[in-house]
């Protein structure tokens, strides 16, 4: 069953009719090299964001809230295990050299998981904003999708973060409809978080991004970028928040229109030099080290077992 | 599971009403309903108020506030309900055997997610491998675990009983 193509025309014409690569494929090395680089940094963020997610149990307020927090945190830490299954087994890099790479800076997460939370309220924004931003990303991975088990994964990751967004849109609602220390408090959030939000779909695509021809990305950067602001606007202005862009304008047909994006901050965050960057990678680090008395018992409990 | 009853004669509403949970579907998986998962346990109707009797999965599952207003939802919108409770069973147990053959096709199809066979075993639900292999006790959610097929190098879940 193994499939092996003469050249790079030959994978395309494969690619362009809509053909699923599978991992005992012949892929040309560039592929698969852009999709494990792609997957990794998926993965990445998921671990990262899960860790974040992690500190706020706690912190959250009430039981049911808690309970939702422990189950998001489940949700982030086992998408990043499927796929860090899923990354391994492409022979780049093991799982181990992935972890080492991560925690070591030397590789990328999301832009979103290098600032820090300040309040509940950044935990809220989070769940609104960020998760909205990265379920439309996902999302639009997921609808093309030319490596086979990366696109079953996101099957259940899009079903799970479109779960995690109505939770969101619960939170917002209440802040929103709360008192005015409530709406004080997203608003802060707000101004915290909608630009690293609409950062996180990056600056525009080249239009020689092979993801693009490869048909991992379905979608171009901005296409996405604009998408979301056209819907995210309007609702936070609905509810009464105020976005934090002086230059926010509507052009002739009502599409929303922002300054000019600077994308130095995005920059920064994937050289590891964010805001929180290094506290949230020794956390993450430090996390693994801790946790390491878990794996070497379920390690020794499978060892007797067996 | 005991037959959803009505103790009054209004059967039309009764099967409107199934045919309304029926429409809910789990938050986590968008194409399966409530009831093919097997969480409807007792249905009665009496006075204009339906009262449904739910199992969840697993505790602490984080669905169940949304499945409970989704419920409410569907329920309250049958013409000649006025008021839907809910109610979450503390028993029968959930277990697997509870999903209907769809509940079951539809996670192997469209979400990589099995169910242990009788004997234990795991078959993979892309390639029908039968060397699937026990990763971790815990996946992405309360109900699943995590699986290996090495024949078709894809991760499976599997729904934890």
């Amino acid at each position: 069953m193994r499939r092996t193509w003469s050249d790079a025309a030959d994978f395309q014409a494969f690619i362009d009719e809509g053909g699923m690569v599978e991992p005992e494929d012949d892929m040309p090395a560039a592929y698969r090299d852009e999709v494990f680089r792609f997957i990794e940094f998926h993965a990445n963020s998921e671990l990262m964001g899960g860790l974040t997610e992690r500190d706020w149990i706690p912190h959250s307020p009430g039981l049911r809230l808690k309970q939702i927090f422990l189950a998001k945190t489940q949700d982030e830490i086992g998408h990043a295990h499927l796929l860090y299954m899923v990354a391994a087994d492409m022979g780049v890099k093991s799982r181990q050299e992935m972890l080492d790479d991560l925690f070591a800076g030397r590789s990328r997460f999301h832009n979103v998981f290098h600032y820090q939370a300040v309040t509940w309220a950044d935990q809220i924004a989070i769940a609104y904003l960020v998760d909205a931003a990265a379920f439309a990303s996902q999302r639009a991975v997921f609808a093309e999708c030319s490596y086979g088990p990366y696109k079953r994964i996101l099957k259940r990751i899009v079903a799970e973060e479109g779960f995690h967004m109505r939770h969101g849109e619960e939170m917002l609602l209440r802040m929103a409809e709360g008192t005015e220390v409530q709406h004080t408090m997203f608003q802060e959030a707000l101004d915290r978080w909608w630009w690293p939000a609409v950062q996180l779909f990056g600056p525009d695509s080249d239009p020689a991004d092979p993801l693009l021809a490869w048909k991992i990305k379905s979608q171009r950067n901005e296409v996405l970028r604009d998408a979301y602001i056209q819907k995210y606007v309007p609702l936070l202005q609905g509810y009464g928040f105020r976005i934090p862009d002086d230059g926010l304008r509507q052009d002739a047909d009502g599409r929303w229109v922002t300054s000019p994006i600077d994308w130095e901050p995005l920059k920064a965050t994937m050289r590891q030099g964010g805001p929180d960057s290094r506290r949230r990678i020794e956390n993450a680090a430090r996390n693994w080290a801790d946790t390491a008395w878990v794996r070497d018992a379920l390690d020794r409990s499978a060892a007797a077992a067996a | 599971m005991t037959a959803p009853t009505t103790p009054v004669a209004s059967p039309g509403i009764v099967d409107a009403v199934r045919a309304a949970l029926g429409s809910v579907d789990d938050p986590e998986y968008p194409d399966l309903s409530i009831v093919d998962l097997g969480l409807l346990e007792t249905l009665t109707f009496d006075g204009g108020v339906a009262r449904v009797g739910l199992i969840p999965t697993f505790g602490g599952c984080p669905a169940l506030a949304m499945i409970e207003s989704d419920v409410r939802a569907a329920v309250e919108a049958v013409e000649g309900v006025e008021r839907c409770e809910v109610t979450w069973l503390r028993s029968p147990v959930w277990t697997t055997d509870r999903m209907t053959a769809a509940a079951r096709r539809t996670l192997a199809d469209d979400y990589t997610v099995v169910l242990r066979g009788p004997d234990g075993g795991l078959r993979c639900p892309v390639c029908g491998g039968d060397e699937v292999e026990d990763r971790s006790i815990a996946g992405p959610t309360r109900c699943r675990s995590i699986a290996w097929c090495p024949t078709c190098r894809n991760p499976v879940e599997v729904m934890r009983t």
